[in-house]
């Protein structure tokens, strides 16, 4: 889906736990996410720590979507 | 007897070189050139017709060729269609590549090409047409026109066909499974292979890896403070009771679900994941670890973002085909567009 | 350590006052072995059935299969699991071959369970086909999943082992008509003229995926889920330290007969001391996190390497995100020198275009493959359905479906059926039966 989306001319991030098969389909833009079944917000942990994963890792993917790349590239997050 | 046309570019058809490139498509009753050697090599078929057409016409002018070829054929009959042998002419390969694939979807009868390995028309078409390895030039003109109508021939004759290994056409792609009862069993030949490798001799995996395809990057947002994003996700989120009855694996089906008035996705029963290859739990109890609207909702207000899109898209990814999510995205991109949507977070699981 | 299988080979089962093995005649006194089940108060119903070889019967939703055998020392078949922990693979166990003993439901499925045809052309997608096939079909009170996808199956499976236990016990003390016997040396102990030849580990990637404990392939009765990759001598998957999961899309799972038979250590046994120095087994696992995939591969090439491995041999019990943890593991035993044949199935979708794994590598340059789930396959009616047709269906089964717009539903009223290869039982094989592979048409 990622490649059609860009293909059609779309600026687009996949966010995503497994990078190899991210880079391997095709994304250009890439964000990790931290598991399969919750890849944004570990259930584990306390509310306020997901949410401060999930608004973190999303705003690296806004930024993602502004910036300039040459190659597929996988976004560092901190947290 | 069965019937077979056959299309060839302006120099093949004896009308000239680069200077007649931009020869217009025409069909001729009859053979005209190569068609002798194919009408020859076939034994289930005659090629009452060949179709001419400059490389540079089917080149720049593509939808009109096409068209105006297909009108030729309308009404007529055939049973198979041919192109080139194209070589390793890039354009000619194009061209048989473009008005074979055509043919298929209009006709629905077996299209048959041959081109030189490096000919970029087999990577481009190989997933559509059969394409047989051809020569380098035209010194290969009978080689590659048997091989093409032996094919042709056993498809007329309603022979059973081989696999692309056995009948020698290129790898397309498709690969399908295969239930062997002499085979060894897998044990034996992981062992074989095993051995084979260990001791630095020849051995054939039954998975080539094959090659990735990359898309150009599309242009980064400009000015993100006026943008509208869009999530799509391949995750299974869709209203408690799915609506759109997407499935739970190998889904053909895909729902776009308005959050307009929505400050995050809620759970406990009024979104929830169908996605049946991963354990469902931690998203059932708070879909945004999925879709993050909360988090995106966040951006909105502070100014980050201009807008978030009325909808969130969505599709389940495990078992989907690479075809079946393609025309699913393809269809989502009827409604960015409409939408006005300038980038999009695509979250998978 | 010394395993002895004892072989009773089992020509035909039937129904009787005793449950006894004779002239290669199973006898089962029915009552006797539904009320030895039934001890657990869990399963509210119960039968047993017998499905032969040949006969138009079709089996559905089965979640698991056992193969009936006992512990002449008088320990559990599984430790652990049907009772303490003690080690397999040492000692004499007894089996009963050719029969297996299934965990069918009477009418409830799930995403994991699968289906068998007994005759016909169905009968060439699984193994299964050609045993005599012991079906336990029981309902159960476990109402928290009765309509779920996902299930935990336990009353049932846990209801099988128990049955195959029972019946195994049969043969406690007579004499085998054949005795398979494995021995391995220790790692460091081989001869002179053994540890000359190439070694080569069996590395196994068992269903670990939920996070949920229940799911998940058991090793010694502890969740898979819940280890890093470890050492076992492959007696100790031949001999019952290996429980099968609920939850693998059937067509890619390992059943508990599959562990109990698997034909990859047989015929590395088989080539121990003549072609290659077979050193052991490296269990992994699937684990759902990036990072738990790329953790366990280090583990298993670090261990392969310090274990001296030449070569190794590693197989996948799924497809999709596990795709990720093989190409991982393949690529960190090629990275640290130990060359590499992997064994895994593909999903390249109904189409047959789809990539065939999720993640590629051109390391992964050796592969055997086992077949495709997506395979769509038609099968005509069958006389008998053993456990409810409607199951494929309606429980979301992995490779069945209630609608489609091209082709209709999975079960037709005339009790025809249109199926993904997914569900065929233990279809792909990939313990290393497969006499599949896959081609480019």
């Amino acid at each position: 889906m990622v490649k059609e989306i860009e293909k059609a001319g779309f600026p687009v991030v996949q966010m995503a736990n497994l990078v190899p098969v991210a880079t391997t389909v095709g994304a250009n833009k890439i964000v990790p996410t931290i598991s399969i079944p919750y890849p944004l917000g570990d259930p584990s942990t306390s509310k306020e720590e997901q949410w401060k994963l999930r608004y973190h890792r999303v705003g690296v993917a806004l930024d993602a979507l502004a910036t300039d790349i040459e190659e597929q590239t996988v976004f560092n997050v901190k947290f | 007897m069965k019937k077979a046309i056959l299309y060839i570019n302006q120099f093949f058809a004896g009308i000239g070189g680069e200077d007649k490139a931009d020869h217009a498509p025409e069909i001729r009753e009859g053979l005209v050139g190569p068609a002798m050697a194919l009408d020859g090599a076939l034994k289930n078929a005659v090629v009452t017709h060949t179709i001419i057409c400059g490389d540079n016409f089917m080149g720049s002018r593509e939808d009109e060729a096409v068209e105006k070829i297909m009108e030729f054929l309308s009404d007529k009959e055939f049973d198979i269609f041919f192109a080139g042998p194209a070589f390793q002419a890039g354009r000619y390969g194009n061209a048989c590549g473009v008005i074979c694939k055509a043919v298929k979807e209009r006709f629905g009868v077996p299209v048959i090409s041959s081109m030189h390995e490096e000919n970029p028309g087999v990577d481009m078409f190989k997933k559509e047409v059969v394409i047989f390895p051809g020569g380098k030039s035209a010194a290969a003109m009978r080689k590659d026109t048997k091989k093409v109508a032996a094919y042709g021939d056993k498809i007329l004759a309603g022979e059973k066909l081989g696999n692309a290994q056995e009948e020698g056409y290129y790898i397309r792609g498709i690969r399908h499974q295969v239930i062997d009862k002499t085979m060894e069993p897998a044990s034996k030949r992981a062992m074989a292979m095993l051995l084979n490798k260990l001791s630095g001799q020849e051995y054939t995996t039954e998975l080539p890896i094959p090659k990735v395809e990359r898309v150009p990057i599309a242009a980064p947002i400009k000015e993100m403070a006026s943008a509208k994003i869009a999530f799509v996700t391949s995750g299974g989120i869709v209203p408690a009771d799915n609506p759109d009855r997407i499935q739970s694996a190998s889904a053909t089906r895909w729902g776009m679900y308005d959050i307009s008035a929505e400050a995050r996705l809620e759970g406990n029963g009024v979104y929830k994941t169908i996605h049946a290859g991963y354990d469902p739990a931690a998203a059932d109890a708070d879909p945004n670890v999925c879709v993050p609207l909360d988090a995106l909702r966040a951006y909105e207000k502070e100014g980050r973002i201009g807008s978030i899109d009325s909808h969130f898209y969505t599709t389940v990814g495990t078992g989907t085909t690479e075809a079946e999510a393609a025309r699913m995205a393809q269809e989502m991109i009827v409604h960015l567009k409409e939408h006005n949507v300038d980038g999009i977070i695509l979250t998978s699981t | 350590m010394k395993l002895e299988l004892g072989n009773f080979h089992v020509k035909d089962a039937r129904f009787g006052e005793k449950t006894y093995f004779e002239d290669g005649i199973l006898t089962i006194n029915k009552e006797e072995a539904i009320a030895y089940v039934m001890e657990d108060e869990h399963i509210t119903s119960a039968d047993i059935i017998i499905a032969r070889p040949g006969e138009a019967k079709r089996i559905v939703p089965v979640k698991e299969a056992i193969e009936p055998r006992c512990r002449v020392s008088g320990g559990p078949v599984f430790p652990g699991v049907t009772g303490g922990i003690e080690t397999c693979g040492n000692g004499r166990t007894h089996a009963l071959k050719n029969t297996s003993v299934l965990a069918v439901g009477k009418h409830w499925g799930s995403f994991g369970d699968g289906l068998i045809d007994m005759s016909g052309k169905g009968a060439d997608y699984t193994y299964f086909s050609q045993l005599i096939n012991i079906c336990l079909v029981a309902d159960t009170d476990e109402e928290f999943e009765r309509y779920e996808q996902q299930k935990k199956n336990k009353a049932i499976r846990w209801g099988a082992m128990r049955l195959s236990e029972y019946l195994g016990s049969a043969v406690k003390d007579m004499e085998p008509q054949d005795i398979e016997t494995y021995e391995l040396e220790p790692v460091s102990k081989k001869s002179p003229e053994v540890a000359k030849l190439p070694s080569v580990v069996y590395v196994m990637q068992p269903q670990s995926q939920m996070e949920e404990q229940g799911y998940n392939d058991l090793v010694y009765g502890w969740d898979a889920n819940r280890m890093v990759p470890t050492f076992m001598h492959p007696n100790e998957i031949l001999d019952g330290a290996m429980i099968s999961g609920s939850f693998m899309p059937c067509s890619s799972k390992w059943s508990t007969y599959d562990f109990m038979n698997n034909p990859t250590i047989k015929e590395l046994y088989g080539n121990h001391g003549k072609t290659v120095n077979f050193l052991g087994v490296i269990m992994s696992n699937l684990n759902v996190a990036m990072e738990q995939k790329e953790r366990a591969a280090m583990f298993v090439a670090n261990m392969a390497k310090n274990l001296g491995a030449d070569g190794a041999i590693l197989a996948e019990e799924g497809y999709g995100n596990p795709d990720a943890d093989f190409i991982a593991c393949y690529r960190a035993l090629e990275d640290i020198g130990v060359k590499t044949v992997g064994m895994t199935n593909e999903c390249t979708g109904r189409d047959g275009q789809s990539q065939p794994l999720v993640t590629l590598d051109e390391k992964a340059n050796a592969i055997v493959s086992c077949g495709n789930v997506s395979q769509l396959v038609e099968l005509p009616p069958m006389d008998e359905v053993i456990g409810e047709l409607a199951a494929l269906g309606r429980d979301g089964l992995s490779g069945g479906w209630d609608g489609d717009e091209k082709l209709g539903p999975s079960v037709r009223e005339d009790g025809s059926v249109i199926m993904e290869n997914n569900s065929m039982f233990c279809g792909d094989q990939v313990s290393g039966w497969s006499r599949k592979t896959m081609k480019e048409f």
